[in-house]
């Protein structure tokens, strides 16, 4: 069950802070990176919300993100759509495509429920990849950043966009916590302890498992948004299944249901990765060797191994 | 389409399109859902063994002089990169659950991915068919490419071999006695530990040859593991994870629909096995033919 | 409150239960008795909806519940104790009791508000860790939880959703002599807006709780009455008492 501890806080804004200095003092290269290390981070905490907390281990966050940014990109540039609608959009068309896996998939789970979201995440790839009017394979360009003038703010200054999705980071975090310890995000929890049981408890666990993956839908919608807006250009691999098994990567380093963990954990992928693409083009074989450890080391990831020696510490103390 | 004759040609090549992937398919898949069924373990890295059996296969083609050699003991040199495999990691995931299964062999993908990528470049490399089978044969009117025939036959070899040993002998009892409850066969004194070994032994082999056989035809890429990966975890899922009735029934439906979709309607071709899966899984989630009553 | 019409099911021709009636009245203490195998546990799955009958009728509260879900017939106001603990492992006592304690004050789907901070559910805490005495370890992990604790907890989230009928399947089933003492005085506390329906083995205990006393054998009911009349019954004591005072005991 989700508590917000004082360490995870103070973890929480720890990765914040290192995110903006190394914005802020870096190159446009480090801005670039800090960016993608949010975009991941933010996909990671909707993937954590469900598999972490709800045991919904799903290999389609990918596909919500793309689909986010595809009707982003479609109502935006090729309908001629006002920027902020078009957002809406996109938000509305990741929510529906998560809701309806979640209520396709309520009573499978384990193994079955894993292949389920690859079938349905590689579906939505195919239709995007075959897509020729939205460029297919060759993805399609041309999406803009929100106009915030009004308000004083260029988001097409890095740094300030830069900042920007630093906020909407803290935004998906925020609203996660707020859902996870309510009623709803208890229940969640429940139903990943104990399915059968919540249901004789009076519980519609059905209903419970697609709002969860709704609400992922809706967090992962927001980094696909993010995402067509950073590089102005999307193309299918947003969706491919495999992102989405990046993603489960980044919250088994950080640490599943922990919530602030996979903000570590994609702060950690993405350094890692291009500290040693500087070196060599064999990035691959680490990422896997990492993972293998990350599992085979009790699962926990970085930031769970930590907590669970501190709480350890902490109940010493105590006693 | 001009007339009968030739529109009734065209049919007969596509079947035997379908049928050449369906049992490429198959090699793949039933040491995939043989390993699941008994052991509980779904192994995402069953592709990159597919993938180093091609690589495998030709280099030791290139070293003998001979595809035959290659299509002989890649297998096995698969077969022992398996065992090893078994004792680092797969014995002590047997009870990990399906989420750290998935994880550890989809880091395994990873590092074969580069490991071959190290060793062998990132061209793609060609084999050639052995001179006996590069010919075409000219059968009810088509010429069809004997490399090919040969592929089916093959599969047709190993299915009915499968099928033998499962049915008829003592190792397939115990085999099929695993796989519907593995606490009462390791009760009646089956070795089950041994069994496991066994098993995901001659899977690994399986996909080695797979890798192997489809080398000539495909030619061998980095990405081939990764490609035929989806297709075969569906096949595996439509037919019912542990069956292996349902890796032959789920490897011609989707060697049908992949060959006849792409002719008949290119756009969704793809599209239409997913769907298939999906529905699968929401009404009759176990599979086609369910492993376990 | 309870009425069971002809009910019967079977598991590919196999008559789990045959034809089966009982009518249990509001506040009314019904006690299950029958030799391993007649079918309790499945009774207690028709009831409770995860399993449907393959026939007969189900009416509680006056309503017939036969097309409901469990989920559905939890709502109404059923809860049920298992033989086996079905309890919420990965969490402590407390999450496994306020889980109960919000489905059943309806705080199970609230967005944004924490059912820990909800007053009425706190209270719900308390009272049900007070009657199953686990106020002290409240805050303990329900997997290192030693076994009569949580069989007790067991019991305990049944309880916390406040039922109008209750299903206890062998609450005592593995525990101790003075645990066994423990449930006796619990099961005499309960108020008589519960109904009370229990599987039990423990003699003592189970005659002097219940007002009537079912027996079952085979998926058939054998016989119906008071605790006396089923003690005087010879078909009773032969079928059930005789091979109790064989010295088997159930674990």
């Amino acid at each position: 069950m989700f508590y917000q501890s004082p360490l995870r806080t103070i973890t929480l804004i720890a990765a914040l802070c290192f995110l903006a200095i190394y914005a802020s003092f870096g190159s446009y290269f480090a801005r670039e990176i800090v960016i993608e290390i949010i975009i991941l981070a933010i996909l990671a905490i909707s993937l954590d919300f469900c598999a972490g907390f709800g045991g919904m281990v799903s290999l389609c966050h990918g596909a919500m993100m793309g689909i986010a940014a595809y009707f982003y990109g479609m109502m935006s540039v090729k309908l001629g759509w006002g920027l902020t609608a078009s957002a809406g959009i996109g938000l509305a068309a990741a929510v529906i495509f998560a809701g309806c896996v979640g209520w396709v998939t309520a009573r499978i789970s384990g193994i079955f429920f894993i292949m389920a979201t690859l079938a349905f995440g590689q579906m939505a790839y195919t239709i995007f990849f075959r897509w020729r009017w939205l460029g297919g394979d060759d993805g399609m360009g041309g999406m803009r950043r929100f106009d915030l003038s009004a308000w004083g703010v260029n988001l097409n200054d890095g740094l300030i966009f830069t900042f920007w999705a630093l906020g909407i980071l803290l935004l998906v975090y925020i609203l996660s916590a707020l859902l996870l310890r309510s009623g709803f995000g208890r229940s969640l929890s429940g139903i990943h302890a104990n399915e059968g049981r919540m249901q004789a408890l009076g519980i519609n666990t059905a209903t419970i498992r697609t709002q969860a993956m709704a609400f992922s839908g809706l967090m992962a919608g927001l980094a696909g948004i993010l995402a067509a807006q950073h590089t102005f250009y999307i193309s299918p691999e947003l969706l491919v299944w495999t992102l989405s098994g990046e993603v489960l990567l980044v919250v088994i380093l950080g640490g599943i249901g922990t919530l602030v963990g996979p903000i570590i954990g994609a702060i950690l992928l993405v350094l890692m990765k291009h500290s040693i693409s500087a070196y060599t083009d064999y990035w691959h074989i680490f990422v896997g060797l990492v993972l293998i450890f990350a599992v085979l080391s009790g699962g926990r990831g970085i930031f769970g191994q930590g907590e669970y020696w501190w709480q350890k510490y902490m109940r010493g103390q105590h006693a | 389409m001009q007339n009968v004759a030739m529109d009734v040609s065209f049919w007969i090549l596509q079947c035997l399109n379908a049928l050449q992937y369906a049992m490429l398919l198959f090699l793949l898949s039933v040491g995939l859902t043989v390993i699941f069924g008994l052991l509980n373990f779904v192994n995402l890295a069953h592709a990159s063994l597919y993938m180093l059996g091609a690589y495998l296969g030709i280099s030791l083609a290139a070293l003998t002089g001979s595809f035959w050699w290659a299509l002989l003991i890649a297998p096995l040199l698969v077969m022992g990169i398996g065992a090893g495999l078994y004792f680092t990691l797969i014995a002590r995931l047997r009870t990990a659950g399906p989420m750290n299964q998935v994880l550890v062999t989809f880091g395994l993908i990873f590092v074969f991915l580069d490991l071959v990528r190290i060793g062998w470049g990132d061209i793609a490399l060609g084999l050639a068919a052995p001179p006996a089978l590069s010919g075409t044969l000219h059968f009810l009117g088509i010429n069809y490419p004997s490399y090919r025939l040969f592929i089916i036959g093959l599969g047709g070899t190993v299915m009915a071999g499968m099928w033998f040993i499962l049915a008829r002998t003592q190792i397939g009892a115990m085999i099929r006695a695993s796989v519907e409850n593995t606490d009462m066969a390791a009760a009646l004194g089956i070795d089950v530990s041994r069994l496991f070994f066994l098993v995901f032994c001659c899977g690994c082999a399986l996909a080695g040859l797979a890798g192997v056989a489809a080398a000539p035809i495909l030619s061998a890429t980095t990405t081939m593991g990764i490609t035929i990966l989806i297709p075969t975890m569906i096949v595996v899922v439509i037919g019912g994870l542990g069956s292996l009735e349902g890796a032959i029934l789920g490897s011609l439906i989707i060697g049908f629909i992949d060959v006849f979709g792409a002719v008949l309607m290119p756009s969704f071709s793809a599209l239409l096995t997913y769907a298939l899966l999906a529905a699968v899984l929401v009404w009759r989630p176990h599979g086609l033919i369910a492993a376990r009553g | 409150m309870l009425e069971v019409k002809n009910l019967s099911k079977d598991f590919g021709g196999l008559q789990i239960i045959r034809d089966l009636s009982l009518k249990v009245e509001a506040g009314e203490r019904r006690v299950i008795l029958g030799p391993n195998g007649a079918g309790k546990t499945t009774l207690f799955h028709l009831l409770a909806g995860t399993l449907a009958p393959s026939q007969g009728e189900i009416r509680f509260d006056g309503a017939a519940i036969g097309a409901l879900n469990a989920v559905r017939r939890a709502r109404l106001g059923m809860a049920r104790s298992y033989q086996k603990n079905n309890l919420f492992e990965s969490l402590t006592i407390r999450e496994n009791l306020m889980l109960a304690a919000s489905a059943a004050l309806g705080k199970s789907g609230k967005l944004f508000r924490d059912p820990r901070h909800d007053a009425a559910v706190k209270a719900r805490i308390d009272e049900i860790a007070e009657q199953i005495a686990l106020t002290e370890t409240l805050d303990a992990q329900v997997s290192t939880a030693p076994y009569g604790i949580r069989r007790q907890l067991e019991v305990g989230i049944a309880l916390a959703t406040k039922p109008k009928l209750l299903l206890m399947d062998e609450p005592t089933s593995g525990v101790g002599p003075s645990m066994i003492d423990h449930f006796h005085r619990l099961l005499n506390q309960l108020p008589r807006s519960i109904t009370l329906l229990i599987i039990e083995h423990d003699m003592d205990l189970a005659f002097d709780v219940a007002d009537r006393i079912s027996v079952l054998n085979f998926g058939e009911k054998l016989f119906e009455g008071t605790p006396t009349e089923t003690k005087g019954n010879a078909m009773v004591r032969s079928i059930y008492l005789g091979e109790r005072e064989g010295g088997e005991h159930n674990a």
